[in-house]
């Protein structure tokens, strides 16, 4: 199976982020799988519910755990949803094994322990997390040979250089990682939590009535019995599907919404690329988007109020304790920490990445921003949204497929004799 | 993380004769290196050697689309003087392949801990970033 010198090495790559996990094979331009991370879990009363086939905790026999693509966007009565991440790091490792296995074996229908599996971390992991993974790699999948890389720098390599600021928007996390010659300076890693405040914010612009519009329903298309079409700007005719209203739980329903408001703004939402300007925002085009209850306008300058989050609060959020830091409080944090020399060519140096860094207007704006306080800034984004979306499972896919790379994969023996140090001294 | 990728004895060779200013058998001082991988992937070797003074040859000889790295015998005027140094160029268009400059980004280390003595590192994706003026300046920072 394993061959030296060609590139043959038929390795797996794994990288599971908050809103999506992605896996394939070593060598392939984009992930075969691409799964939700959150899942649905039905916890019954009575323990004479026969366990799931793709549950493997044995502590939760009352519960029955629903993944992939099939899983939390149907509607089951009773339904919660849950999500492992938690600030980009996994928190809740109970459900991964059941997750790694629908990736790769139900969905990509291969089996683990034939290959090697390549998985990627997030900057901020910490080793007890890292060991975790590795140990539910050879003991649960009983992988031949494993390897975690840091995405960060795996982006910096995929765009062809040793060091880079590494600016990553997520689903969750928008985070800052200087890298210097292959290595995280560790030091200079700023990240926070601001993607969630932007989708927050993008669902009470949705939810509260402005003079223009009432404000907006965002019942899932799950929940509507059936609707009739009704002219721009008219309040919406459905009717609720009233079976299902009982057994609808809150996360389930929150979650079914967040996902309307995801795809408002992915479609909708933009960014001005000259900082905030009630003239500029009101010459902009608008864009109309209709909901699933039939509801359809145009949103003109408040789509454009969304993305400015990702740039300025106001100084009341600015100084509020909790607030999470905007994309260039987090760049300035990360240049404050890293020396000076340094600091030239790492915004010489600039790569965007992340699905959340494909909001229009984006890269632009970010231009802008560095250009006024570095004016050598040079911010190298992939045009392509899957190199954008994908960067560190893609930089993964490759470093996992040279044959050369096969001197640095953990095998299953040097696991079993040295046990987890061995994570430590190898992925470094 | 890196890719295993190995150095060609050849690379530190020329490297060592680049930079103690050894005749080569034309009775020439080597200017520049360049290296290249070699066709499977898993070695650095020298591509091409040369006494040209030109910078320009020099720059020629970074395609447009592939990466490459080289050393650089740098001279330039400082306080009245003449000093040289030698720089260490990371080549990584941006038209490249992303596979390639995923392999040379990973790869770059091996070589660069190879060769002892480079005073000036540049990483470039285009031209503007490995012209003389970005390198001179560059190069005269400092002593």
């Amino acid at each position: 199976m394993v061959n030296y010198g060609g590139d043959e090495v038929s390795a797996l790559v794994l990288d599971i982020g908050s809103s999506s996990t992605r896996a394939g094979y070593a060598g392939d331009d984009t992930p075969k799988a691409i799964i939700p991370t959150s899942y649905g879990a039905i916890t019954s009363p009575d323990g004479d519910v026969q366990m799931s086939d793709s549950d493997g905790n044995p502590t939760a026999e009352k519960r029955k755990v629903y993944i992939g693509h099939s899983g939390p966007s149907l509607w089951r009565a009773n339904m919660e949803i849950h999500n492992p991440i938690a600030d980009g790091l996994i928190q809740d490792f109970n459900p991964i094994p059941a997750l790694i296995r629908h990736a790769f074996e139900d969905t990509m229908r291969c089996s683990p322990s034939e290959h090697p599996v390549l998985v990627t971390e997030p900057a901020w992991n910490t080793p007890a997390n890292r060991e975790k993974m590795a140990e539910i790699m050879f003991e649960e999948f009983q992988v031949p040979a494993f390897y975690i890389a840091n995405t960060g720098v795996l982006n910096t390599f995929a765009a062809g250089k040793g060091s880079a600021l590494v600016i990553d928007v997520g689903q969750t996390m928008a985070s800052v990682i200087p890298v210097v010659d292959g290595f995280v300076l560790r030091k200079g890693l700023a990240y926070s939590g601001l993607p969630q405040l932007v989708y927050a914010q993008a669902r009470h612009i949705l939810t509260n009535p402005t003079q223009a519009r009432p404000a907006i329903d965002l019942t899932p298309h799950q929940l509507i019995f059936n609707k009739q079409p009704v002219e721009l700007n008219a309040l919406p005719i459905y009717t609720l599907r009233e079976d299902r209203a009982a057994a609808t739980t809150p996360s389930w329903r929150s979650w079914a919404e967040n996902k309307e408001v995801e795809e408002w703004v992915q479609s909708v939402a933009g960014v001005l690329d000259q900082g905030w300007n009630d003239q500029s925002a009101a010459m902009r085009p608008p864009k109309q988007y209709e909901f699933p209850t039939g509801y359809s306008t145009w949103f003109g300058a408040e789509r454009l109020t969304v993305g400015e989050q990702f740039f300025w609060h106001s100084p009341q959020l600015m100084n509020s304790p909790g607030a999470p830091r905007i994309i260039p409080s987090l760049i300035s944090d990360s240049l404050r920490a890293c020396e000076p020399e340094l600091r030239q060519v790492l915004m010489g140096n600039v790569v965007l990445t992340g699905g959340g860094s494909l909001f229009t207007g984006f890269a632009d704006r970010l231009a802008n921003e560095m250009m006024r306080t570095f004016p050598h800034t040079k911010i190298h984004a992939p045009g392509n949204p899957i190199e954008r979306r994908y960067g560190g499972w893609l930089g993964g896919s490759i470093l996992a497929s040279l044959g050369t790379f096969h001197q640095l994969w953990i095998s299953k023996e040097e696991w079993q004799e040295h046990g987890s140090a061995i994570v430590g001294q190898r992925c470094k | 993380m890196a890719s295993g990728v190995g150095v060609n004895s050849a690379c530190l060779e020329e490297f060592t004769n680049l930079k103690l200013r050894k005749k080569t058998d034309n009775g020439e001082i080597l200017k520049y290196i360049v290296y290249n991988l070699n066709k499977d992937n898993t070695e650095i070797v020298v591509e091409k050697t040369s006494a040209s003074g030109d910078y320009e040859e020099f720059l020629g000889d970074l395609p447009e689309g592939e990466c490459r790295w080289a050393v650089y015998d740098f001279e330039f005027q400082k306080e009245g003087g003449i000093r040289n140094k030698l720089c260490f160029f990371m080549w990584s268009p941006d038209k490249a392949k992303i596979k390639q400059k995923m392999l040379f980004a990973s790869s770059k280390d091996a070589l660069r801990r190879a060769l002892v003595g480079i005073a000036v590192e540049v990483q470039g994706t285009d031209i503007d970033e490995v012209a003389y003026e970005s390198v001179l300046e560059k190069a005269s920072k400092g002593n």
